[in-house]
């Protein structure tokens, strides 16, 4: 995209912003960073000073666009609603174009091309999380046709750290006797890593060959426990076929009695929302319903939880292209869940785990990190 | 000095990742919320008094426009370096030094959030009033700079009845301090100066506060009215009756339809105005004045005057209130917000002027503003990047605040004089009164270096 462009797309957008500056303090870049260049209300700026020829693209005005995380939540704290996730976004495309990017998205491209998926791993070991499920024949979950199908994801696929979610995931379809397949080597990338890198138009491919997919196993149902799959489907993939989060179908099971967690889990534990499944999709209850139907658990909130729920720092491809300041996001978010006394925070997305948990790690943190479908199983066994 | 040596010279002083020179950075410290933009030469991002010292020296060594920002919300072009130079930004010294409930007070570096320092504080049963629209926002520094006020100031008064304290870095570089926790200091009382100074004497490092125990009982009304007269009638009525709400708040229609497109607060948009009307204090005697203001409601044609049930609630009518200002941006891109205050029984009067001047000029405006104060806010909406719109905006605005200044008000309630408004100076002050302002300012800074351009226009001669 080039700046004319930018401009017919994004000028009326980006003039409401009346520079006010009520967003600065929901943007965890800006509060950790505590510049303007890291604010939205900076980053606005900048598209505006572009679109306007009063400033060239650099590499400065890179460093300031790709460290957005794509949370959203200078949106919903705007009272002119500026779309400015959205605007960021297009002018990463600009960006792109004019050659001022990470390069090392080039190399994401290159993989996502080549192996279709974002690790570089050989696509067809999308399944071998299944080694992880030792009760079950190495096909079950591989079959030709069935009502649901679970999208698995990238990371959950190949980053062994959170390869035990999907493996949830089976264990609690198969408890509440749902008929699932998974598309193993064929389930390529969504797509989601390019919309952030600023070049959307690259999703295509991956749509139209996923759409295809769940066409042959004549699946009604989609099924995720990745948000960002889950938002990428939702919003770019335009198609007929139900589209349901993980914690919204397991919230459906416990509802319909088809599942139920007896064992106790006497832990304080609160809720973090991920950016893409809550803010981003709208899902903000149904995670909550399922915690809360585990017995023994005493549950608290963050002051900053649902639409002002801030991220952990692990969105918008920052933890690629800037790891230090997904790690000082992240400690911010630690210490916010600490001040409310949680032994335990319970998310329902990989990349907030993997965030959280790596962090939580490093600064030997006893906090517990865990997926939804952790704490499901654990109560379900 | 050119600017290369400067920054050189700030970053041993700050820190080589505390000096921002790109054109980028330079261009994202050219605005802040209102009108004005102007690019300063350098930023520099300063950790402790000390070094904000050594930058004031060097600017004073070197002749060197200077001038602090907090978050840059100012409504005047109050932070805008008209003179380029150095903008400290203070996003750095953000810490709550000390929280001191024995003696009530709070000690803090200028750049922490309004709204931060009150959480905290609220945390051990205490308040510090002033509480700004963009309180969440706006930094400490920045309130001391514009004396800010806010819908509780009617009740608790403006910044400058909460400060108890600064230290301040003067022109040479020179670490003061005024006032301290004791209530009563002798010699001048500077700190006083200092508040309400737009950044132009001095930079403040630290303020001391005083907080106040949070009220026992609070009890919010959202009164409507089918005309704004029965409204502004109701303000004066409830003062003369000798009640004084904590706040006493009103919105327009055009403000009420703007912040019902992103807030759902279910504010009547059928109705004319409405009044936020908050009492607090103790339980005793709170039903009784709750009643006695419900009575005065309908003496003045009341429409209906609702109870905010409980706290949800009432942050939620206050949630409209306090974004209604970027909410008008649903309306039009850019507004510009005028600040003129008038004697309250006036505000009738006046609100029809201003609907006139709207009308004048071709302009839709909106009314959200302080109606016990009598401080009114006239929001200007309209698209900045339409040239001939805009002059006429500049015209109304005068013509608003002259409307204010015609009827015994003045030009300016809690945003300040900043750039917008050194003209309409001319509304209030004579000559002599201006002069003895640049005396003032000459005291504290004869090289005109900090924050210049700012609040005193420049004699008529030099123009």
């Amino acid at each position: 995209m080039n700046i004319v462009q930018l401009r017919k797309l994004s000028y009326d957008e980006v003039a409401k912003c009346n520079k006010c500056g009520f967003c600065l303090p929901s943007c965890p870049t800006y509060l950790v960073m505590k510049e303007e260049a890291y604010s939205p209300r900076g980053r606005n700026a900048i598209t505006r000073f572009a679109i306007e020829n009063k400033l060239k693209l650099s590499e400065d005005t890179e460093r300031s666009i790709f460290s957005c995380l794509g949370c959203g939540a200078c949106t919903a704290v705007c009272l002119s609603s500026v779309k400015t996730k959205d605007i960021i976004f297009q002018n990463r495309e600009c960006e792109v174009d004019e050659g001022f990017y990470p390069k090392i998205i080039d190399r994401l491209v290159r993989t996502l091309e080549g192996s279709r998926n974002i690790s570089d791993d050989d696509n067809e070991d999308r399944a071998e999380w299944l080694e992880l499920i030792k009760d079950f024949p190495e096909d079950a979950f591989e079959k030709e046709h069935a009502e649901i199908l679970f999208f698995v994801g990238c990371v959950a696929s190949f980053f062994p750290m959170v390869q035990r979610i999907p493996a949830n995931m089976a264990k609690i379809l198969q408890n509440a006797g749902v008929d699932f397949t998974i598309l193993g080597g064929d389930e390529w990338c969504c797509g989601f890593p390019l919309i952030g890198a600023g070049m959307p138009e690259k999703l295509e491919q991956m749509k139209e060959h996923n759409l295809k997919k769940v066409a042959d196993v004549g699946a009604k149902t989609v099924v995720f426990t990745c948000p960002s799959c889950y938002h990428t489907w939702k919003h770019f993939y335009k198609t007929d076929v139900r589209l349901m989060h993980a914690s919204q179908l397991i919230a459906e099971l416990i509802k319909d009695k088809r599942l139920t967690l007896k064992k106790e889990v006497n832990l304080t534990a609160t809720y973090h929302d991920p950016c893409d499944l809550g803010r981003n999709s709208g899902v903000f209850e149904e995670p909550r319903e399922v915690v809360k139907a585990v017995p023994g658990l005493n549950f608290v909130e963050l002051p900053q939880n649902r639409m002002l729920s801030v991220c952990c720092g692990g969105g918008g491809n920052v933890e690629m292209t800037d790891p230090d300041l997904t790690a000082q996001v992240a400690q911010m978010k630690l210490d916010s869940i600490k001040d409310v006394g949680a032994q335990m925070v319970v998310t329902a997305c990989q990349q907030c785990v993997r965030t959280m948990q790596t962090r939580a790690k490093r600064t030997k943190s006893d906090l517990v990190v865990k997926d939804l479908t952790d704490l499901v199983v654990e109560a379900m066994e | 000095m050119d600017n290369k040596e400067l920054a050189e010279r700030l970053r041993e002083i700050a820190g080589k990742d505390y000096v921002l020179t790109s054109d980028m950075d330079r261009m994202l410290y050219s605005y802040d919320a209102s009108l004005e933009k102007a690019i300063p030469d350098v930023v520099v991002l300063p950790n402790s008094t000390e070094e904000v010292s050594k930058i004031m020296s060097l600017a004073y060594r070197e002749k060197i426009p200077i001038l602090g920002r907090g978050s840059g919300t100012n409504l005047t072009g109050g932070s805008i370096p008209v003179k380029g130079g150095i903008v400290v930004h203070f996003s750095r010294m953000n810490r709550i030094l000390e929280i001191d409930i024995p003696n009530r007070t709070a000690t803090v570096e200028p750049g922490v959030i309004t709204l931060d320092l009150q959480t905290e504080v609220l945390k051990k049963g205490f308040i510090y009033q002033p509480d700004p629209a963009s309180q969440k926002v706006s930094t400490i520094g920045g309130n001391i700079a514009e004396n800010s006020g806010g819908p509780h100031c009617l009740k608790y008064g403006v910044t400058s009845n909460h400060i108890l304290g600064l230290e301040v870095v003067l022109n040479d570089g020179t670490v003061i301090w005024t006032g301290g926790k004791s209530r009563d200091n002798p010699g001048y009382d500077l700190a006083g100066l200092f508040v309400g100074s737009e950044g132009t004497l001095g930079l403040v490092t630290k303020a001391i506060l005083k907080l106040e125990r949070a009220p026992e009982t609070i009890k919010t009304m959202l009164a409507i009215y089918e005309t704004i007269e029965d409204g502004a009638n109701t303000v004066s009525a409830i003062i003369a009756e000798g009640i004084v709400p904590a706040t006493l708040e009103m919105m327009d229609n055009p403000v009420m339809r703007a912040v019902e497109e992103t807030i759902k607060v279910g504010y009547p948009l059928d109705a004319a105005a409405v009044l936020i009307i908050e009492l607090d204090g103790m339980p005793e005697g709170m039903d009784e004045k709750a009643q006695k203001i419900m009575e005065i409601c309908k003496q003045n044609n009341v429409r209906e005057v609702k109870l905010a049930k409980d706290d949800a609630e009432r942050d939620l009518l206050w949630a409209g209130r306090k974004g209604a200002f970027g909410a008008v941006g649903q309306v039009r891109p850019s507004y510009l917000c005028c600040d003129g205050t008038v004697p309250r029984t006036k505000l009738p009067e006046v609100l029809n002027k201003v609907m006139d001047i709207s009308k004048k000029y071709d302009v839709p405006i909106g009314n959200v503003f302080h109606a016990g104060d009598g401080n009114l806010h006239p929001l200007i909406m309209f698209d900045e990047r339409n040239k001939d719109e805009l002059k006429r905006v500049l015209k109304a605005s005068t013509d608003i605040l002259k409307a204010c200044v015609d009827v015994g008000g003045t030009i300016s309630g809690e945003h300040g004089v900043g750039l917008e408004k050194l003209k309409e100076t001319s509304f209030i002050f004579c000559e002599n009164d201006i002069e003895f302002e640049r005396h003032i300012k000459k005291a504290f800074d004869p090289d005109d270096f900090i924050n210049p351009g700012k609040m005193i226009p420049e004699p008529v001669c030099e123009q």
